[in-house]
């Protein structure tokens, strides 16, 4: 069966989730994927949003978390204190998903600012992505894969991953995981054991090892027998395109 | 029960230059717009701003040259946009800003409304966000200190206690007992920790309405100093369960913001060119568009 590159990213991010577990999930990859375990493999998934709601069941597409089509039908609706607060904050968060402007060689996120020719330009800030990161027992990324997105070093750090790589993550204080997985449109990422470093754990069909490390800004490490990315099963496919995302906004050709 | 409620002008008249307000929308949604586009007309001047996440209201009031200082977590326009005025000003240094995550800002105003002088933080740290809080001496912000009983790295964040916290609420009895409905985010931490509360509401209700819901009461009543009633005091953003975000203004809004002429128009049609709020909803299409946008109550948009 044919599928878009996003219905990939979407299948593989999924699988990266259990059955009971928490994840904070924002709009669009994030949630797909997130509805997409939830209909699959793993039914007792809590989904918190930082806004201060749980477990809702979306029916309409939403421009963002602080559109109330992203709250139907939750269970419980309260505070950023109630949510990141005593949700994530306290420890009971198992996955956060993140994205960015830029991601670097050690899952460190930028969401802050881009360097231009005419000076630096403020972008969106943290909101709770810097919480997220800091608390989560681990965090998913998902980017687009682009040479200057996929970063020897971000120009400003708002979310840690492993920071300066080996342990400094661990000495700054930090009590979540930090990131298990990059997922891109050519890759599925993960991070060396000791350095930190992040590595290719599979590439996606019809991708080649060449346009993958010509598309990346540091040396991208890729070990030798390194896998494929599995192909979404029909089971899947069918879920996202006549459930979750059936006008494709998110996993659709032109997404 | 003692009768608080004013007029929007009067609201805002007794908000002085120079004062630290905090600001209950978030990107999109129950943005104070007509608080916000009064304190523009009144030329308010100075104003600090705290706030999670920053949307719509604060990038009106930053475009109009009422705010010098931001303290925020960080903000957009959702989809739409970015908050393009606020990012012009922060680049052409025309505005100082703290910029927190938010939770943090959050915590903040806890130990505000705890009435404690700081919260120890588990987040921030190790940020780029930390690296540029760093202050000395008597303008100290953070404090990278540790758990005195375990010895557990913490960063201390400084209490946040604005002059006043100015709020759209569902909500409200003439006394400031409010009721809001679906996700609070920061509201229920930055009504506490004010100094003075501003509560504008859609609806004003009778006492009864709120001794029959009391467990769902924001702040108690004694705590607030004026209600404002102004139906629609949001539009264009979004208020859960009475009326949904117009899209069509909030799109045409994130392209005037990107060009600082074309958002100076925007503020002198629907700002300074009307005479007063009901203008400004009749500009936009007034009973008909809130027809259109008026939330399903089953879905609460």
């Amino acid at each position: 069966m044919e599928f878009t590159r996003r219905e990939l990213m979407a299948a593989a991010a999924a699988m990266e989730l259990a059955d009971g577990e928490v994840v904070v999930a924002g709009i669009g990859l994030p949630q797909v994927s997130t509805v997409l375990a939830v209909m699959t493999h793993a039914p007792n998934i809590t989904q918190v949003m930082e806004i201060g709601v749980v477990d809702a069941k979306p029916i309409h597409p939403s421009v963002g978390i602080a559109d109330p089509r992203s709250w139907l039908e939750a269970t419980y609706y309260g505070s950023f204190v109630d949510v990141l607060g005593m949700i994530l904050h306290r420890g009971f968060v198992d996955v956060g998903f993140l994205s960015g402007l830029e991601v670097d060689q050690y899952g460190n996120l930028n969401t802050t600012m881009i360097r231009t020719p005419k000076g630096d330009r403020h972008i969106n800030g943290s909101g709770g992505g810097n919480d997220i990161a800091s608390l989560a027992k681990r965090t998913i990324v998902i980017m687009p894969h682009e040479k200057r997105k996929i970063s020897e070093r971000v120009a400003f750090l708002t979310t840690p991953g492993f920071m300066e790589g080996g342990n400094t993550r661990k000495e700054a204080g930090l009590r979540g995981g930090g990131p298990s997985r990059v997922i891109t449109d050519k890759a599925v990422m993960g991070f060396d054991e000791a350095s930190k470093k992040m590595k290719v754990i599979s590439i996606h069909p019809g991708v080649t090892r060449e346009e993958l490390v010509q598309n990346t800004g540091f040396p991208l490490i890729v070990p030798e027998n390194v896998k494929t990315t599995a192909a979404p099963t029909r089971e899947q496919l069918r879920w996202i395109r006549e459930v979750i995302d059936s006008d494709g906004l998110y996993t659709g050709e032109k997404a | 029960m003692p009768n608080k409620r004013v007029s929007l002008s009067e609201a805002v008249s007794s908000i002085s230059d120079g004062s630290h307000i905090a600001l209950g929308g978030f990107a999109i949604t129950r943005c104070p717009i007509a608080f916000v586009h009064e304190l523009i007309r009144q030329k308010k001047r100075n104003l600090t701003v705290s706030q999670c996440i920053v949307g719509m209201e604060t990038d009106l009031l930053v475009a109009a040259g009422c705010v010098s200082h931001l303290i925020y977590g960080g903000g957009s326009l959702d989809h739409f946009g970015l908050v393009e005025a606020i990012n012009r000003a922060i680049a052409r240094k025309t505005i100082t800003i703290e910029e927190y995550s938010s939770l943090s800002i959050c915590y903040k105003y806890l130990a505000g409304a705890l009435g404690l002088p700081f919260m120890p933080i588990k987040s921030v740290m190790g940020s780029d966000i930390h690296r540029n809080l760093k202050r000395e001496g008597a303008d100290k912000l953070i404090v990278e200190s540790t758990c005195p009983f375990s010895g557990e790295k913490l960063l201390f964040l400084k209490a946040l206690n604005p002059d006043v916290t100015i709020l759209h609420v569902n909500q409200c009895d003439e006394e400031g007992n409010a009721i809001i409905y679906g996700p609070k985010w920061d509201n229920p931490e930055a009504a506490k920790a004010g100094k003075r509360i501003i509560l504008v509401t859609e609806e004003i209700v009778p006492k009864s309405r709120i001794t029959g819901a009391a467990e769902t009461v924001l702040v108690p009543g004694f705590r607030v100093q004026m209600v404002v009633h102004v139906p629609y005091g949001a539009y264009p953003t979004s208020v859960y369960k009475v009326y949904d975000y117009d899209a069509h203004h909030l799109e045409y809004y994130a392209e005037q913001n990107k060009d600082e002429n074309k958002l100076k128009a925007y503020l002198d049609e629907n700002v300074f060119g009307v005479k007063d709020y009901w203008e400004y909803i009749e500009k936009w299409g007034g009973i008909r568009k809130m027809q259109e946008i008026k939330a399903d109550s089953h879905l609460g948009y």
